[in-house]
């Protein structure tokens, strides 16, 4: 056969053919529905590994790294499992494992010598999570862990945690137990008639289980979620919920007219002094007169231009890219400040950890901040739901936490929420007490002017206490309920 | 149709009488009866890390074969002489060509076939699936087919030219390049800083070299929850795929072999 010119019209005809088809379907659609993932193969793989990645052995090689992993965890080496936890979620973006246990081990893991987390690391390890979740719509799991995350670690901006719980709510997956959690990140949203309307469809489908599977597993959900529905309508009615919120309490103008806990509103007196007793080691003490113990105000230390900062806290959803080294050059220490005996008194040693607190900028903020909508429920009988019943004569804020919910707006293809805007939750404020004070470099290390002598600042309104008169070692118990400043 | 036949079927013998792919088939089989061991590997995605695994070596010793059986044909039959024994007969170039081709497919659909077999009967022994798991290992082992179809064309167009320890390495590259070629796609597409020019050379890359990694659908199958419309129809598009870049290859091939010297 000599070669004829139409069989090069021939094969440039199925070399279009084969392009159009290509480029025009099947790549988008294995691009969609095949790909295993668009993190796409990291350099930080060794020769052998880009090999056996090459040759299809993803998972395998996932696996072998996670056993390694652990190795290094069970070590307490906990700077090596850093990078292949980012290996193997690079690898096999559908190990769930990885990305949730790597999520909190970035979270909860990096700590000082006195366990206090290094929060610079949080926004990494949500990143991890909202990774997570993008590469494994399917579950409910990614979508729980970094709701857990916000509500459990971050334990603020609450709005979050409920919509990183709604959409796990959303997988059919999701054991019927962890569907309670969205309760609790409604109530500490501020979104109390949202919980008490879940806690009717939980008892429903409890209900409906029950009938069809009489397990102890079912009969435990069912009568959890009966208590704690009985208990919610109960602190509804006690704490002035439904007098306020309720369209027939509203109309009658039942919470200013009736008796309840929450009213008049109990002034904290909080009263704060900081005192640097030697290089990076600082005292604090302060007032704070609920008498119940359980109070934690929250002390935050950070650079006074720490990027994205906000009140009290930072901006922990400033990024989605996964860093495993945090801004070592920046300070941020967060702690609790336990209060018994209306007091509190913590020495925060921040010295053995250079590292975590390099102290490098010249100004630095300290901030006291409290949420009583982060409050135990004992505390909230007294404070209300939302801060109703608190309120503290120099340090009550209302615009370091806005009242806000977030509203679903954009969906891809297959029915995922994708998008979200930030709504105000109307008729509700979220009061909190915050206050800060400035200190500088040298006060911290207590250099220049300072070798000998001791920095103190202090709020206006702090006192000293009386000698001897309130003993540590004796915890008064009282009560809230008479709204008294007692 | 005859002549062609009659290659084919003559190719199928060698290739089964050929120790070298004997071998490695049988390591292909021995890979795939250790891999259930490895679940220790996965806490709780045993399941997952078995079928990756079975997959990739399904896949890697189909390749291997794929390649190592197609590199020599052509060639082999041009150093022993036997090519004229053939070609003194009514037996066209192309239709030798298509005739090995054809062999080769035909071997290749029975080495994987005997894999697949051998992988689904594990699966089904340690992991005790539902029957349409099953069916989804055997969908995904008739796409790797089609792939190494495909891999064998491009040997077997090689073949028409060079050497085959040129060709083996130029294969082995093809397969490799080809296999990366819809995840590079992915990240060039969905890096932000990527130009529009390199995007508009990627896309172009993409659309002329022939994409292996439309076969590979295993990710749903390792990871079920997935709901997928039209597949079907991707099924038919990445099979209508190989038969057309399949045609390129072997037209090709027609066109230098016929214009080559033997």
């Amino acid at each position: 056969m000599r070669t004829n010119k139409s069989l090069y019209v021939v094969l440039a005809v199925i070399v279009l053919a084969q392009g159009v088809l290509h480029g025009g379907f099947l790549q988008k659609f294995w691009g969609k529905n095949y790909s295993p993932g668009k993190s796409g193969v990291s350099a930080e793989l060794s020769p052998d590994q880009i090999i056996l990645q090459l040759f299809g052995f993803r998972e395998f090689l996932a696996g072998i790294l996670w056993v390694r992993a652990d190795g290094f965890f069970d070590q307490g080496n906990y700077d090596a499992v850093l990078p292949i936890i980012r290996l193997c979620t690079i690898l096999d973006p559908k190990q769930i494992d990885v990305y949730a246990t790597g999520m909190w081990h970035i979270g909860y893991n990096f700590t000082d010598e006195d366990q206090r987390s290094d929060r610079r690391y949080v926004p990494s390890a949500l990143a991890l999570g909202k990774e997570g979740a993008r590469q494994n719509p399917n579950t409910y799991e990614m979508f729980f862990e970094t709701g857990w995350m916000w509500y459990h670690k971050i334990d603020d901006d609450y709005h979050q945690a409920v919509r990183w719980f709604q959409e796990a709510g959303k997988r059919q997956d999701i054991l019927p137990a962890r569907r309670n959690l969205l309760t609790q990140a409604y109530f500490r949203n501020g979104q109390v008639s949202e919980a008490l309307d879940l806690y009717y469809n939980l008892l429903e489908a409890a209900e409906k289980r029950l009938k069809e599977d009489g397990q102890f597993g079912a009969h435990q959900q069912y009568a959890t979620v009966e208590n704690n529905l009985d208990t919610t309508l109960v602190r509804m009615v006690q704490r002035g919920w439904i007098a306020q919120h309720s369209p027939e309490g509203r109309a009658q103008n039942w919470y200013a007219t009736g008796s309840y806990d929450t009213k008049p509103p109990f002034d904290v007196g909080f009263s704060a002094k900081a005192t640097v007793l030697s290089d990076r080691v600082i005292r604090f003490e302060g007032t704070w007169n609920v008498l119940p113990i359980g109070t934690r105000v929250r002390v935050v230390l950070r650079d006074a231009d720490y990027p994205r900062a906000k009140r009290a806290e930072l901006d922990w959803d400033m990024t989605d890219s996964v860093s495993l080294d945090p801004p070592r050059n920046l300070t941020y220490m967060q702690d609790q400040l336990f209060v018994r005996n209306r007091r509190f008194n913590r020495k925060v040693d921040m010295s053995k950890d250079p590292t975590m607190y390099p102290f490098l900028a010249k100004k630095y903020i300290i901030e006291f901040y409290y949420n009583p909508r982060s409050a135990p429920p004992h505390i909230q009988d007294k404070f209300g739901y939302s801060g109703e019943g608190f309120t503290d004569s120099k340090f009550r804020n209302l615009e370091a936490r806005p009242s806000v919910k977030f509203v679903p707006v954009g969906k891809d293809e297959k029915g995922n929420t994708t998008e979200w805007k930030l709504e105000p939750l109307t008729g509700l404020q979220q009061p909190v007490m915050y206050t800060s004070l400035e200190i500088d470099q040298d006060m911290v290390r207590r250099k220049g002017e300072w070798v000998d002598k001791t920095p103190v600042i202090k709020t206006a309104n702090y006192r000293e206490p009386a000698q001897g008169k309130e003993k540590e070692d004796i915890i008064m118990v009282p009560t809230l309920r008479a709204g008294a400043n007692n | 149709m005859g002549a062609i036949l009659s290659i084919a079927s003559t190719t199928v013998g060698e290739a089964i009488r050929r120790r070298v792919l004997l071998i490695i088939l049988m390591i292909g089989v021995l890979l795939l009866s250790i891999i259930p061991s490895l679940g220790v590997l996965s806490a709780r995605s045993e399941t997952s890390t078995m079928i990756g695994t079975m997959f990739a070596v399904l896949r890697g010793t189909s390749a291997l074969i794929a390649i190592v059986l197609t590199v020599y044909m052509i060639p082999n039959e041009i150093e022993r002489r036997t090519i004229y024994t053939i070609l003194s007969k009514p037996v066209q170039r192309w239709q030798f060509l298509i005739g090995k081709y054809m062999g080769a497919v035909f071997s290749l659909g029975l080495m994987i076939l005997l894999m697949s077999i051998v992988m689904i009967i594990l699966f089904q022994i340690f992991q005790r699936p539902e029957p349409g798991k099953l069916l989804e290992l055997a969908r995904q082992s008739v796409l790797y087919f089609i792939e190494m179809c495909l891999l064998a064309a491009v040997a077997i167009f090689f073949s028409t030219f060079v050497t085959p320890l040129v060709n083996f390495f130029l294969s082995i590259g093809m397969w490799l390049v080809g296999t990366v070629l819809n995840p590079l796609y992915d990240s060039i597409q969905s890096n932000q800083g990527a130009s529009p020019a390199m995007q508009m050379v990627a896309k172009f890359v993409t659309s002329i070299l022939p994409n292996f990694a439309n076969y590979d659908v295993k990710n749903p199958i390792i990871n079920p929850g997935q709901q997928i419309q039209n597949e079907t129809t991707y099924y038919l598009g990445t099979a209508g795929y190989g038969i057309l870049y399949i045609s390129i290859l072997i037209i090709a091939g027609i066109i230098i072999f016929d214009r080559r010297e033997v």
